[in-house]
């Protein structure tokens, strides 16, 4: 069980290594990678625009319901923001990718191997690894700070909009307390930090949908697996990524 | 000669030379040798799960030997680095059992896709011509944007047969040309393989159970049996072969 395990961490350890050496390399698949770009990014973006907007509302109300007794209503907006800046952002956004983009991943590749797509690639002269891997890997790596970003705008949108009906807080002063004290080390590490989420996403979707040769089967499990070690692996590296953060900027720490 | 004016490497276009091959601890292929001329057609029959796919398979690299060689138009496919296992490829063209069409692409991007990334000569308006022209080959110049999901079994053989033949290839490997299809539909995929034949002049190795078809397209027959050779050479000669087990494979009957 625990060689498996091991075993499996090394193979998709290669795998993403194998794709991020690939990357650098041309041909770049420059059309192909635009699609990619489309499906990840457009196809997400209702999704996370929505999920933060949501996100946005409750934390406010959460929030709002236990500030009200230490008389610190005021500190909402900024409370809402460095929580969207420095996790529920960059988290959220890679959790729900990882359940959109990772399970189709995982799900795609794998149909295609199991209908010998990919072999029909490779008879063609063309390198399905990077055609179908390296392309998935660059646009989720590129695309997951890009739709972090949406993610943080919407969930501040909600915020000011259950703040305002709560207490007629203006938009100005809203947005005015919400980025009072807030400095770019408290959004750009947190952002970027979600492109590792992204690599991890599609390396090891594609790991799990690329290798698999289980017919129908392997289809399921690959987008299981994908959703499952992804979300995993992305809680994980959160840890790892905000201890380095902390590091790096000993004032976010504080 | 090719049928292009260049001139053919010497020795066969195809060579198994003891190949071995098995999974799982199962022996698939065993010491089996043959070879093909340039410009013939070979047709492999046999048992199902004798290894005939898995012959194809190896052909194109898809598949590497456990023992002995596989040598495509002089090239040893084990010793090949990624790049030549390419160029190998460029020149072969494989019909898959299944068809294997991508299924988000239509049709047309089907055929498509392989000229755009490896044929960098051609404009896209040439494109689009060689793409039209193989599909007129095929009888599916009505059909170019239509998704391979909206394509009957038939269809979608005769359009994994024209993405293997858009790039001219000079070896083609088909895989059960006429499985899951009628008489009247399978007869018309002979049909044009017999035409890839005569008027292309392309090697051709084609894995089939349907002896009748087989009779009419090949040059030569390889039967195997529990991963072993049987008989290899033309298919007048074998007929005078009084091995029961043989004559099974090969009577029309």
């Amino acid at each position: 069980m625990l060689k498996s395990v091991f075993d499996s961490i090394g193979r998709v350890t290669l795998f993403g290594a194998k794709a991020f050496r690939d990357a650098w390399v041309p041909p770049f698949e420059g059309e192909y990678l635009l699609m990619q770009f489309y499906e990840i990014g457009v196809g997400s973006f209702l999704l996370v625009v929505a999920a933060g907007f949501a996100l946005g509302v409750v934390m406010t109300l959460h929030t709002r319901s236990t500030l009200v007794q230490f008389g610190a209503t005021a500190e909402i907006p900024v409370f809402q923001s460095l929580a969207f800046f420095n996790e529920i952002g960059p988290l959220v956004t890679a959790l729900l990718m990882a359940g959109r983009v990772g399970a189709g991943m995982g799900a795609q590749l794998a149909n295609m191997r199991a209908t010998e797509q990919i072999d029909a690639i490779e008879t063609l002269s063309v390198n399905s690894f990077k055609l179908l891997v390296v392309t998935r890997v660059i646009a989720c790596t590129i695309m997951l700070p890009l739709l972090t970003i949406f993610m943080d705008a919407a969930g501040i949108l909600g915020g000011f909009l259950s703040e305002h009906l709560a207490s007629h807080l203006g938009w100005t002063l809203y947005m005015q307390r919400a980025f009072d004290g807030v400095a770019l080390a408290d959004f750009i590490p947190p952002t970027l930090k979600t492109a590792i989420f992204g690599y991890l996403i599609a390396t090891i979707s594609c790991f799990y949908g690329y290798t698999t040769n289980e017919g129908s089967d392997g289809v399921r499990k690959a987008a299981t697996n994908s959703v499952v070690i992804s979300s995993l692996v992305i809680i994980l590296a959160d840890v790892i990524l905000v201890k380095c953060i902390f590091f790096l900027f000993p004032d976010q720490a504080i | 000669m090719s049928d292009n004016g260049q001139p053919l490497p010497d020795g066969p276009a195809i060579a198994f030379e003891e190949v071995e091959k098995g999974f799982d601890g199962r022996t698939v292929l065993d010491k089996v040798s043959f070879s093909v001329a340039h410009g013939e057609a070979l047709c492999i029959l046999g048992r199902s799960g004798t290894g005939k796919s898995v012959t194809l398979k190896l052909m194109i690299g898809l598949l590497m030997a456990d023992a002995g060689k596989v040598m495509v138009e002089g090239a040893d496919m084990a010793t090949l680095e990624e790049d030549g296992l390419m160029k190998v490829r460029r020149r072969m063209g494989y019909l898959f059992q299944s068809a294997a069409l991508f299924d988000s692409f239509t049709l047309c991007e089907n055929l498509a896709m392989p000229l755009h990334r490896l044929d960098g000569s051609k404009s896209r308006e040439q494109i689009k011509q060689a793409v039209e022209e193989t599909l007129q080959e095929v009888g599916l110049e009505k059909d170019g944007n239509k998704m391979p999901s909206a394509l009957s079994g038939g269809m979608q053989k005769r359009a994994g047969l024209a993405r293997a033949l858009v790039l001219q290839p000079k070896i083609l490997l088909v895989d059960e040309p006429s499985s899951g299809l009628d008489r009247i539909t399978a007869g018309e995929i002979d049909q044009l393989l017999m035409k890839v034949k005569t008027e292309r002049h392309t090697t051709m190795v084609i894995v089939t159970h349907d002896i009748h078809g087989a009779r009419k397209i090949a040059d030569k027959f390889a039967v195997l049996d529990q991963g072993r050779l049987l008989a290899f050479g033309p298919p007048a000669e074998l007929d005078k072969n009084p091995d029961n087990r043989l004559q099974q494979f090969i009577s029309e009957r």
